[in-house]
């Protein structure tokens, strides 16, 4: 188990605890901006994901940041209110060194046309080397969107 | 306007003797008048008090004394000697000059309606000088048409009203001979009029369709803008021969459904560079305009923007492909025997070394929070929780802490029927899933209570049919009365006896290609 810890740096407690922190800071401020863009500015939500991101929406599949585009437009204007956030940074074995953070969130939306509905969302948000600050950019690898009551 | 001088309506002299009681029988146009009352002595010379039209100055004051006198006295003075009738409007008197605002007084070599501003200069022993001069109507003028005078405009208006085509021809009214012998000035510039006119289409001819305001001097459009309710059917409008200097008045209108309009001869005409520019400005405010100016339009190109009001249809599981739908079903089923065991430390099998685990629950506006009490003292929901040792301490790392955390909770029973599985992301390295559904507590205060849960998993390969999960995020809530109706409805299979699906050759195959050495922990063997 030694070895084992030596290759883990999130076994290191130190450094896992500064991680947690600023994962908790980055997932909140991401929350911010995605949810204001879905509802306000609408075009501009795929320049949140990755060139190859996925999204599976109530079990419909999207990819690619073309698809992810006409399908955000395709949807009508929303007013999200988020009511749980939580975090993790996501294991490095599984993303092969690139910082990655899942981020789960619960709450309501209103979409035009229905009535308001609970809903439950998830992202792998990775990081990527900003050529204009220290601080990383973070892209959306991933999302998984469902209704609580999507089968009713 | 400046510099003529000007008879005007006046014609004889006014002497100013102090107040007057006594007057002089109307119609005298020449003589003296000799007004008795208190005042100064004012002797007037025996002329034709000379008008002048253009804006005096007043007299210089310096050199008069206070005067005394009766205002009333005055204008009725004036009154009589006036060949025109006129109204006094407004008292702006200031001091030494007596000054009215008078309306309809008419110049006598034009048939223009105008004010004038009348001021008295009384100099003693002088004649009173009138000086007249015109200006624009007050803003603020209380006069309110006499019902009879509104009779009349009903049933001049009755006249030109054509049933047949539920058209009104208003056009160039000021001068309908019916109007004018009874002394009526319907000047539609003036809101009184407008309003009056409105009124009486509101009350007798509200199915009005087609209107004629034509040559009547409007420069705003404000008080026609009563019609949009009024008359809702109206559809054809002509404006034309107006003083309306832009198209922006026509704001005031776009309530209304103008089929046709005509607003030629009007300054706002010449405002537009080109006849394309002016007929989309016009269209602007009517789409459904057909004809302007009598010509006909083309038809509108109308570019219906459709927002969307409906969402993609909601679908089931989503695995993306077969082998990883075996691959997670087959962990789900041995994960959740596991769990719902009543002893799940050997979940230890089922987790990396470093793996992560967090709990939340919705965010409760409920204070009445006894439901999923269990759960409250591990829920990490970091959008109410701002300290970030507690943060920290509310997510369990390592397998000993998470498995430690989960041997707490409730102890449960779930509904494998209700899953449903959205396959996130699929690397080769990287297995991230969610999990929905629902299950039952199986002891304790909650028993028998209904839950429902969202569970995100992050696993890395392991071994040849493993997963070994590095990151567990639950989501637990209060079950809807209707999950409550659709849960644990088909017969689940009990534990002990579910078959284990043994993967096919390829399946195995694909699972050896996915899987790197993970060297962590226990292949977790299959049960």
């Amino acid at each position: 188990m030694g070895s084992l810890a030596e290759f883990c740096p999130f076994c290191n407690t130190a450094d896992f605890r500064t991680h947690v922190d600023a994962s908790c800071r980055y997932s909140e401020e991401f929350t911010n901006i995605y949810y204001d863009c879905m509802d306000k500015k609408r075009r501009n939500l795929m320049r949140l994901y990755l060139d190859k991101a996925t999204l599976v929406w109530n079990g419909n599949a999207v990819s690619g940041q073309a698809a992810l585009g006409d399908f955000f437009e395709s949807l009508p204007s929303s007013e999200f209110s988020i009511q749980t956030l939580d975090c993790q940074p996501v294991h490095e074995q599984a993303t092969q060194g690139q910082t990655t953070l899942l981020v789960v969130t619960a709450g309501q939306v209103k979409f035009d046309g229905q009535k308001q509905r609970y809903f439950n969302q998830n992202f792998l948000l990775t990081a990527q080397a900003s050529p204009t600050s220290d601080q990383p950019v973070w892209k959306i690898a991933s999302d998984c969107f469902r209704f609580q009551d999507w089968s009713s | 306007r400046g510099g003529r001088m000007s008879r005007g309506p006046f014609r004889g002299p006014i002497y100013y003797d102090g107040p007057a009681r006594q007057q002089r029988p109307r119609g005298g146009q020449m003589g003296g008048f000799r007004g008795p009352g208190p005042g100064p002595r004012v002797r007037f010379e025996d002329n034709y008090v000379d008008v002048t039209m253009n804006s005096g100055s007043p007299q210089d004051g310096s050199s008069h004394r206070r005067l005394k006198y009766d205002k009333k006295w005055l204008l009725t003075a004036l009154q009589n000697l006036c060949s025109v009738p006129f109204t006094p409007v407004q008292d702006l008197t200031d001091g030494l000059n007596v000054v009215f605002l008078i309306t309809g007084i008419e110049e006598s070599n034009a048939l223009k309606p105008i004010q004038v501003h009348v001021c008295l200069s009384i100099k003693p022993g002088r004649q009173v000088i009138v000086l007249m001069n015109p200006c624009p109507p007050p803003a603020i003028l209380n006069t309110q048409l006499k019902p009879e005078d509104i009779e009349h405009l009903k049933q001049c208006m009755a006249k030109r009203f054509d049933g047949s085509q539920r058209a009104l021809d208003l056009n160039n009214i000021r001068t309908d001979p019916d109007l004018v012998s009874q002394n009526i000035r319907a000047i539609l510039s003036r809101k009184t009029f407008m309003d009056a006119v409105v009124k009486i289409i509101e009350e007798n001819i509200p199915e009005l369709v087609c209107l004629n305001l034509s040559n009547n001097k409007l420069y705003k459009l404000e008080d026609v803008a009563d019609l949009i309710s009024k008359a809702p059917h109206l559809k054809i409008l002509n404006l034309s021969h107006n003083e309306l200097k832009s198209e922006k008045e026509l704001d005031r209108l776009k309530g209304l459904k103008l089929v046709e309009l005509w607003l030629d001869r009007n300054p706002l005409c010449d405002q537009f560079k080109d006849q394309l520019t002016y007929i989309s400005a016009i269209r602007e405010r009517f789409p459904r305009l057909l004809k302007l100016d009598g010509h006909d339009l083309p038809p509108p190109i109308v570019f219906e923007v459709v927002s969307p009001t409906t969402t993609p249809p909601c679908k089931g599981s989503y695995f993306g492909s077969e082998e990883i739908k075996v691959l997670i079903m087959h962990f789900l089923q041995q994960y959740y025997s596991v769990y719902d065991s009543g002893n799940r430390q050997p979940l230890l099998d089922a987790y990396h070394d470093g793996a992560s685990f967090s709990l939340s629950l919705p965010s409760s506006q409920n204070p009445n929070r006894c439901s999923l009490r269990e759960y409250h003292k591990d829920s990490r929901n970091i959008k109410r929780l701002k300290d970030p040792s507690t943060r920290f301490r509310l997510l369990k790392h390592t397998r000993l802490n998470v498995v430690a955390l989960l041997n707490e909770l409730p102890k449960t029973q779930h509904d494998s029927a209700s899953f449903n599985v959205d396959v996130n992301t699929y690397t080769t390295t990287l297995l991230s899933f969610t999990v929905s559904g629902m299950f039952k507590e199986v002891d304790g205060k909650s028993q028998d209570a209904v839950r429902a849960f969202s569970r995100v998993f992050i696993a890395v390969p392991a071994g040849i049919s493993g997963l070994c999960i590095v990151n567990d995020e639950l989501f637990v809530r209060i079950a809807t009365t209707e999950e409550i109706q659709h849960a644990f409805a088909a017969t689940a299979p009990t534990p002990s006896s579910s078959p284990v699906p043994t993967l096919t050759a390829p399946q195995q195959e694909m699972l050896s290609a996915f899987s790197l050495k993970s060297g962590m922990n226990l292949e977790w063997s299959q049960k």
